[in-house]
């Protein structure tokens, strides 16, 4: 009975959910990537702050330290993130004022990041293990032919979405928007991807996100994109956090 | 001229044509009932609160910013048993969830929503203190001790014998608090069904009261209406009499709330919808249109007696009657017309509404209750006209008492009103809503419970601008919510400040010498990073603005705190501010409690000059239609006696002056003018037909003292109202039977003595 409409399924895509994330974890990515980033969050009333980052990874992001630029009340903060495959990520911040490194605990996935609309959950990227995937249509969105993923979380797996839909480019594989919906199914997020191509790389230049619920936004913009310029391991230690560098 | 033309056409007609004209009346009855589709009942009691007070606006922009201010509070326990017990955890955990997934609430705090900040080897964690729904005893143990070690949230949530907990629901701004107290109730009963449940806080008050007005007013109203029958009965002797005053009391109410519903429909306004303020309504009616009917049938029945003929017994009742009746009406309506300068809305609409309800039950009385008794066959030799009733020989007697010594009782009414006068000064002024329950009531009883012994029922706000990050605006706040707590009726407080407290202890290893704000504002910045890196910012957002960190809230946990309470509360800290802080911080006190202080006063201003008001225009009109100064002053007499007396009255017995008992007040002028007019009508009456001088007031009180003692008597059954368990029906039903004693009484010893006195002055006119 089940055999029908998976077999129709397969028929109509020419490809499996499962095999499109495949593909879309398996797109090409520089070893590190340096950026600014500049973070402008707006909230139900329309009250609009930002913030400026300098942001160095590597790794596809497992490891990560950024400086805080400003407001100038947050100027020489340091954040420093070290993920792990077995145990809790490290996260350590340096607080100037009080002259202190201090561990600060893997945050709760639904938590906001630093106040945006972006979650630690959405900064982190889902191990295909722990999703179910479906394409559910195609669609043309700005001239890019799409196909439609549902990813659901299986069961076990802790999230605060119960799916996703993401709109990925049939022809680099790249998520050009995506809608994301609470444990009620109600859409929450609406999420939108911008890139620039850089040394044949395909990198986030911008990502805008709305929290259709709370009514409030945030956009984040990427600039000054370097990759691949030798960022050493030693670099993600907590002396390098007290300084900001140079460039 | 105009007038007499016009009452000779309308009195001629239902003397000739009683079928047609009982036809119209009935077509035009019904074409306003049509209207009922549209009337709408709604208990949503925000609507109600005056916009433009400057606390109200304070308030409402502290809401806006914060979030709604009151809660519902739902405690419960087990007397003398700790709450940390597995079935307790379970019973938070599970009704905390289904709470957080309703609509309309804006957020849930209980042990299941807090958040732990704990310092473990230089790791600073935020996380939930109550992570999972199945607990063991090491589990429960943990969140005992740091519930036990943090004041601010074992005072907000722990009893003080840890044997009861309370989870308080905050409803999202503008929700309908009726609906959304009356969907939780039952669900929470359901899952706390082995433990005992105190229900408290203004939500849950607002929400309880309007239904519960209801409830009680229709149950105690269809008792008043059958004790109304009963003494009508008595009296009149006559099934088809009581019938008739009742179709003309059921007719007129169907047409007022036809009436609103008619208005509603064209204008779209709310202050035409039935609300928690209405319920006086048709207890004022009900007495507005009895009185009219009483009026006519007595006086159709002495009529009859005399003439022998229905016919003739009519047109003179009408002859009679019009004028006076007409007066009544219209003076009473334009005393609600009065409340159209009410500061809350609502009472427009019923100012607007009343008026045309008693203006219709006047149309009512003038042409279809004569046009039945006209087309009913009446047995002119039975006993219920041949013979006097019991009320009208009593009249007849007070009569006879009066006039033997009518000095003595002008002097010995003024007196009384005079002695009144000293209560004026015990009057206190007083709005507080615990206090709409009487003592011994579970409603009240829960509320007291949850002031005593949990975090109170009432919020007390403090904003606070400035820049929240700086050091000394900080301990400019302690330094509040220090003097705040010094307070009894405080509970404790809640701002930004316990939170830097508690990180700064946090980042520094739980050393509890840092349990303090740090001096630096960098310092004080990096916490609130951290706590935004760790936590969520959102955590804070009842307390400050996360965004600027400009503009904060100080929530003083109370008790159910009094007016004076408040005043005394407000002026304290307002001088305490001013004396204390720097000038970097700037402050704003609102909240419920401060909101209720000023809305009482306006409401008592307003009330005052309402009444003040409706006395002068009474004045005038009675001036105007009985052709004297004179008149126009004997006509407010009684009524302004009545209403010195009530005040007084209030002072001397230790009655609060709230905005409700304020509002009845001007209500007593409505329903309290009638008796005096219809004595000054039928003593004008008296003089023109050339009565004997010495016999003027006997023969005038024999006339209209039995339907005023009739209409007085039939209405003492509002006495019901005092049974209810909430004051504000036990005052309109005490200030109904008090209006209806002290007008009738008045009038027939005040000012029946004071026209004895001055007949001769009075003819000259």
């Amino acid at each position: 009975m089940y055999l029908i409409p998976l077999l129709l399924a397969n028929m109509l895509f020419a490809m499996t959910g499962e095999e499109l994330s495949i593909l879309m974890d398996n797109r090409k990515s520089p070893d590190d990537i340096s950026s600014d980033m500049n973070m402008e969050i707006t909230n139900k009333k329309g009250k609009k702050r930002s913030l400026k980052v300098k942001s160095i990874s590597k790794d596809n992001s497992k490891k990560q330290i950024l400086w805080f630029l400003s407001p100038a009340d947050d100027k020489g903060i340091a954040y420093l993130k070290i993920e792990h495959e077995n145990k809790d990520d490290e996260i350590r911040l340096w607080l100037p004022a009080f002259k202190k490194i201090r561990r600060i605990s893997a945050k709760k996935k639904a938590d906001s990041f630093m106040g945006s609309d972006l979650s630690y959950e959405d900064m982190t990227s889902r191990p295909i293990n722990n999703y179910k995937f479906s394409i559910i249509r195609e669609e043309l969105i700005d001239n890019n032919e799409c196909y439609i993923l549902k990813s659901e979380p299986k069961e076990g797996i802790e999230s605060e979405y119960s799916k996703h839909l993401t709109w990925v480019t049939k022809d680099k594989y790249l998520p050009l928007k995506e809608d994301s919906y609470d444990n009620q199914n109600k859409l929450l997020k609406a999420k939108s991807f911008k890139y620039i191509d850089l040394n044949s790389f395909d990198l986030v230049s911008e990502i805008f996100v709305e929290n259709i619920q709370k009514k409030t936004n945030t956009l984040l913009k990427l600039s000054n994109l370097r990759v691949n310029t030798n960022v050493k391991d030693n670099l993600f230690q907590e002396k390098n956090m007290k300084r900001l560098p140079r460039k | 001229m105009f007038e007499k033309h016009i009452k000779a056409k309308l009195i001629n007609s239902t003397l000739n044509f009683p079928v047609q004209t009982l036809c119209i009346s009935l077509i035009l009855t019904i074409l306003l009932s049509i209207g009922l589709k549209w009337f709408i009942i709604d208990d949503d009691f925000v609507k109600l609160l005056p916009q433009n007070i400057p606390s109200k606006i304070i308030w409402d922009e502290i809401q806006d910013d914060f979030g709604a201010s009151e809660t519902m509070v739902i405690a419960f326990g087990n007397k003398n048993e700790s709450i940390y017990r597995k079935d307790v955890f379970d019973a938070i955990w599970d009704l905390t969830v289904i709470l957080e997934e309703y609509k309309g609430i804006e957020e849930i705090i209980s042990i299941k929503t807090i958040s732990k900040l704990e310092s473990i080897d230089g790791f600073m964690e935020v996380d939930d203190l109550f992570p999972y729904r199945n607990l063991n005893k090491n589990d429960i143990d943990e969140i005992k001790k740091y519930i036990e070690n943090n004041d601010d949230i074992r005072t907000r949530l722990i009893s003080s014998n840890g044997d009861y907990t309370s989870i308080m629901i905050r409803p999202e701004i503008g929700i309908n608090m009726p609906a959304l107290v009356n969907s939780i109730m039952p669900l929470s009963e359901n899952i706390l069904e082995n433990f005992e449940i105190h229900y408290a806080g203004q939500v849950y008050i607002t929400g309880t009261v309007p239904s519960l007005i209801q409830e009680d007013t229709t149950i105690l109203m269809q008792l008043a209406l059958l004790l109304m029958v009963i003494v009508l009965f008595i009296n009149f002797r006559s099934i088809s009499a009581v019938l008739l005053i009742l179709t003309t009391i059921l007719l007129s109410m169907v047409s007022m709330f036809g009436f609103m519903g008619w208005m509603f429909k064209f204008t779209g306004l709310f202050i035409f919808n039935f609300t928690m303020m209405n319920t006086s309504m048709p207890v004022v009616l009900l007495t507005i249109a009895n009185s009219d009917g009483v009026h006519v049938l007595t006086r159709f029945f002495r009529e009859a007696r005399k003439k022998n003929d229905v016919k003739e017994a009519v047109g003179t009742t009408l002859n009679a009657l019009f004028l006076p009746i007409f007066l009544t009406s219209f003076t009473t309506s334009i005393a609600f017309l009065a409340f159209v300068f009410s500061p809350i809305e609502q009472f427009i609409g019923y100012g607007i509404s009343l008026a045309f309800g008693i203006m219709w039950a006047w149309i009512l009385s003038t042409t279809l209750l004569p046009s039945i008794i006209l087309i009913k066959k009446w047995n002119l030799e039975s006993k219920f006209i041949k013979k006097e009733s019991i009320l009208e020989k009593f009249a007849s007697y007070i009569g006879n008492i009066i006039f033997k010594s009518p000095r003595k009782v002008l002097i010995g009414g003024f007196l009384t009103v005079f002695i009144s006068i000293f209560g004026f000064k015990y009057i206190e002024i007083e709005v507080n809503t615990a206090k709409f329950f009487k003592e011994g009531n579970p409603i009240r009883e829960s509320n007291d419970f949850v002031d005593n012994e949990l975090t109170g029922t009432m919020n007390f706000l403090i904003n606070t601008v400035g820049d929240h990050k700086n050091p000394t605006v900080l301990k400019d706040i302690e330094g509040i919510q220090n003097y705040l707590e010094s307070f009894e009726k405080v509970n404790t407080s809640l701002s930004i400040v316990n939170m830097v407290k508690q990180m700064h202890k946090t980042i520094m290893d739980d050393d509890p010498q840092y349990d303090n704000i740090p001096d630096q504002k960098e310092k004080i910045n990096n916490l609130f990073f951290m706590y935004s890196m760790s936590g969520d910012e959102d955590d804070f957002s009842s307390l400050v603005d996360t965004y600027e960190y400009d503009n904060g809230l100080v929530t003083g946990l109370i008790k159910s705190i009094s007016t004076k309470e408040t005043v005394v509360l407000v002026d304290s800290l307002e001088n305490f501010i001013s004396k204390n802080t720097s000038s970097n911080l700037e402050t704003r006190i609102s909240g419920l409690a401060v909101f209720f202080r000023d809305m009482v006063n306006l409401i008592i201003t307003s009330s005052i000059i309402s009444i003040l008001v409706s006395i002068l225009v009474i004045f005038i009109i009675s001036w105007y239609f009985f052709q004297g100064a004179s008149w126009g002053f004997l006509a407010v007499v009684p009524l302004s006696c009545a209403v010195v007396l009530n005040f007084g009255l209030m002072g001397l017995f230790g009655i609060e002056l709230s905005h409700i008992t304020a509002i009845l007040t001007a209500v007593i002028i409505g329903v309290g003018v009638d008796f005096a007019i219809h004595y000054i009508s039928e003593f004008k009456r008296n003089l023109n037909k050339n009565i004997d001088l010495d016999e003027i007031s006997k023969h005038n009180v024999d006339d209209v003292g039995y339907p005023i003692l009739l209409d007085a008597l039939s209405n003492m059954g509002f006495v019901t109202l005092l049974f209810s368990a909430l004051t504000p029906l036990n005052y309109m039903g005490g200030l109904m039977v008090f209006a209806m004693l002290s007008t009738s009484i008045g009038t027939l010893t005040l000012l029946a003595s004071l026209i004895e006195l001055n007949k001769k002055y009075l003819k000259g006119i």
